[in-house]
């Protein structure tokens, strides 16, 4: 078990800066989801963490030991990979044991710490069997396997679920999460999908272009995104975005002159950035009871979800999504208000996307 | 309209196989017609074999056969073969496994272009300086000098057989193994052999093959003891006359080890060669 720290770190690849510098404390036990679109860096800084990839500047610490220079082989990280990379010529339990037998482990210790993760993961009927054998969640669960009988420091995940289907992905990202909550080993985990990180991490690390656009706990980076890009990553469907401004003591939906009902601090906020971008989750309108109360929208489409409702709109040429309650089901072409909760909108720096506090 | 398409896309396509198989059949006859005099000469008494017009209808004969033991010392020149082939073999694919995996994982690929250029250079650009150089080690005409330099020609063979099967192995398996603790060695030995095998074996049969046939250096650096059967059937060839009948049958022994291997690994061979040319 160990912890983190990265420092001032530096990734330059083929004339390219692919992490200008981003520094990141992961503490003992926790859960950490590095999250972002492809090309952000994320699986870049796993790599390196895992030794794979070497770095053109700053340091990283496992525990106390700084390891700039430590080969992955004897960094004490176990990983998950994409494609699970078993070792096709070699059995399951093969797999599993072959870590251990390099670190020369007496063979009945061997033998037991494989039978313990297997019936952990319920792979036991499959130890004999070859990966070619296999089904991809099955694959999955020997790749973890594989990864929990080294006993590391570390474990890292390299986007394990994203060649399950979606019911088996749902499936075995709960057996990591409860995995995580068993072992109370370090965990960084990279993914793509905001849902993963979302329902696993104890705080998500948010990248973009090899920047750290913020470093929170699920609900923080939920509640209070620290930017436009971090807001309109986080949440499904996305964040809607409405660029307004303040018109006399009110503010308006840019280049109209349809009112935003916000309050007063708002109005305050949105005059102190002069052009500035209003977010809105879908699950933040309400349907008003008259267009006097809230915003006066034409219904383009309707999603009946069973759960809730989409409805998607316009507002001033800007496109958006609504989630309300099952039981509204305009139809297409309706008129009908919605009302953003005050509490829950965010006002965003029109040119930089910070957030106006 | 779709149907008179559909009509000329078939017949083109009934063209294109016959002038395909035509080709084949023309291209087969080439290539088997001096293999086919080369066996039946090697079963004919020795003044028919160059008889004008060649004879087709004969009475087998085993004498050329006979005759190849009865005047060389046959089956120590075989032996030579077998030593001096297996040798370079063993030699090509001790260091062209290693220089193949360090070139699929570093993937810095000059090194395997000046092995494919060694390869390609005619020989004779190498026998001056072997001959010399073995010549100042007192190595010629000893097994060393013919099994290292025939290794400059199995080496390649090994590397470039051998790197499209390295690629072939995705690139997170290594990276899982040194995860897992693996040092490079290991990984080589550990991992990425065992998931080569049939590369390996091909590499083995080619290096085999091309070595047995390889006539310059054997011919230069051998002796009497160690003359390796290509050069000794060279001995039939004559100044005032060359022994056609002898030097058939020489030339059938000699190519039946090749043709056997190549016979009984076919299919394994061709998808040796192919291996890593297309996504699977």
């Amino acid at each position: 078990m160990a912890s983190i720290s990265i420092r001032n770190l530096v990734k330059n690849y083929a004339g390219f800066t692919v992490i200008p510098d981003l520094s990141l404390e992961i503490a003992d036990h926790e859960f950490v989801v590095f999250v972002g679109p492809s090309g952000c860096g994320k699986s870049t800084l796993l790599r390196i963490i895992a030794g794979l990839e070497p770095i053109s500047g700053g340091d990283i610490f496992i525990g106390d030991m700084r390891v700039n220079n430590v080969p992955a082989s004897r960094r004490n990280i176990a990983m998950v990979f994409q494609d699970y990379a078993l070792y096709p010529h070699m059995t399951v339990f093969d797999n599993m044991a072959f870590a251990l037998e390099l670190r020369r482990v007496p063979r009945s210790e061997i033998e037991a710490r494989v039978r313990r993760a297997a019936a952990m993961l319920h792979i036991e009927p499959f130890l004999e069997r070859k990966p070619k054998a296999l089904s991809g969640g099955q694959r999955q669960r020997v790749a973890m396997g594989r990864a929990i009988v080294r006993d590391p420091q570390v474990f890292l995940f390299d986007e394990p679920l994203s060649n399950l289907d979606a019911k088996l992905r749902g499936q075995v990202r709960a057996e990591i999460k409860t995995l995580s909550q068993e072992l109370r080993t370090t965990m960084v985990f990279v993914t793509h999908d905001q849902i993963e990180a979302m329902t696993m991490a104890d705080r998500i690390v948010v990248l973009q272009a090899g920047v750290i656009q913020q470093v929170g706990t699920p609900d923080e980076v939920y509640a209070t995104p620290a930017n436009q890009f971090v807001a309109g990553f986080i949440g499904s469907p996305t964040m809607n975005f409405f660029n307004v401004e303040r018109s006399g003591e009110r503010v308006v939906f840019a280049g109209s002159d349809r009112p935003v009902p916000l309050g007063e601090a708002a109005a305050t906020r949105v005059a102190q950035s002069g052009k500035a971008v209003l977010g809105v989750r879908p699950e933040h309108f309400a349907v008003a009871p008259d267009e006097s109360a809230g915003i006066p929208i034409d219904v383009s489409l309707v999603e009946p979800l069973g759960s809730d409702t989409l409805i998607h709109f316009e507002v001033a040429g800007q496109p958006a999504i609504a989630r309300v309650d099952p039981d509204v089901r305009p139809v297409r072409g309706n008129r009908i208000a919605l009302r953003p909760v005050p509490a829950k909108v965010h006002l965003f720096d029109g040119e930089s996307g910070q957030l106006l506090s | 309209m779709t149907s008179a398409a559909s009509t000329d896309t078939t017949l083109s396509d009934d063209w294109a196989r016959r002038v395909n198989t035509l080709l084949l059949v023309v291209a087969g006859i080439l290539i088997m017609t001096p293999t086919v005099w080369m066996v039946l000469s090697s079963f004919k008494p020795s003044f028919e074999v160059t008889a004008y017009p060649p004879k087709l209808f004969f009475t087998p004969t085993f004498e050329n056969y006979a005759q190849l033991t009865k005047t060389t010392p046959f089956l120590s020149f075989a032996l030579n073969s077998v030593i001096v082939t297996v040798g370079s073999a063993g030699i090509g694919l001790l260091f062209g496994i290693p220089a193949a995996f360090a070139v699929s994982w570093t993937r810095i690929s000059w090194p395997a272009l000046l092995a494919l250029a060694a390869r390609m250079a005619p020989g004779t650009l190498f026998l001056l300086p072997w001959y010399v150089m073995f010549r100042q080690v007192g190595l010629i005409g000893s097994y060393t000098a013919l099994i290292l330099s025939h290794a400059v020609i199995t080496m390649p063979i090994a590397i470039w057989v051998l790197l499209p099967s390295f690629d072939n192995i995705p690139r997170s398996v290594y990276e899982a193994a040194q995860v897992d603790g693996c040092s490079l060695t290991r990984i080589l030995l550990r991992i990425a052999l065992p998931l080569v095998g049939s590369g390996i074996a091909v590499a083995a049969i080619l290096c085999f093959v091309f070595s047995w046939n390889y006539f310059l250096f054997a011919l230069v650096l051998s002796n009497g003891d160690t003359k390796t059967l290509i050069a000794a059937a060279f001995n039939f060839v004559g100044e005032g006359s060359t022994q056609w009948g002898a030097l058939m049958a020489a030339a059938t022994l000699i190519a039946l080890p090749p043709l056997l291997l190549a016979a009984v690994v076919q299919r394994w061979l061709v998808a040796g060669l192919t291996l890593g040319a297309v996504k699977g």
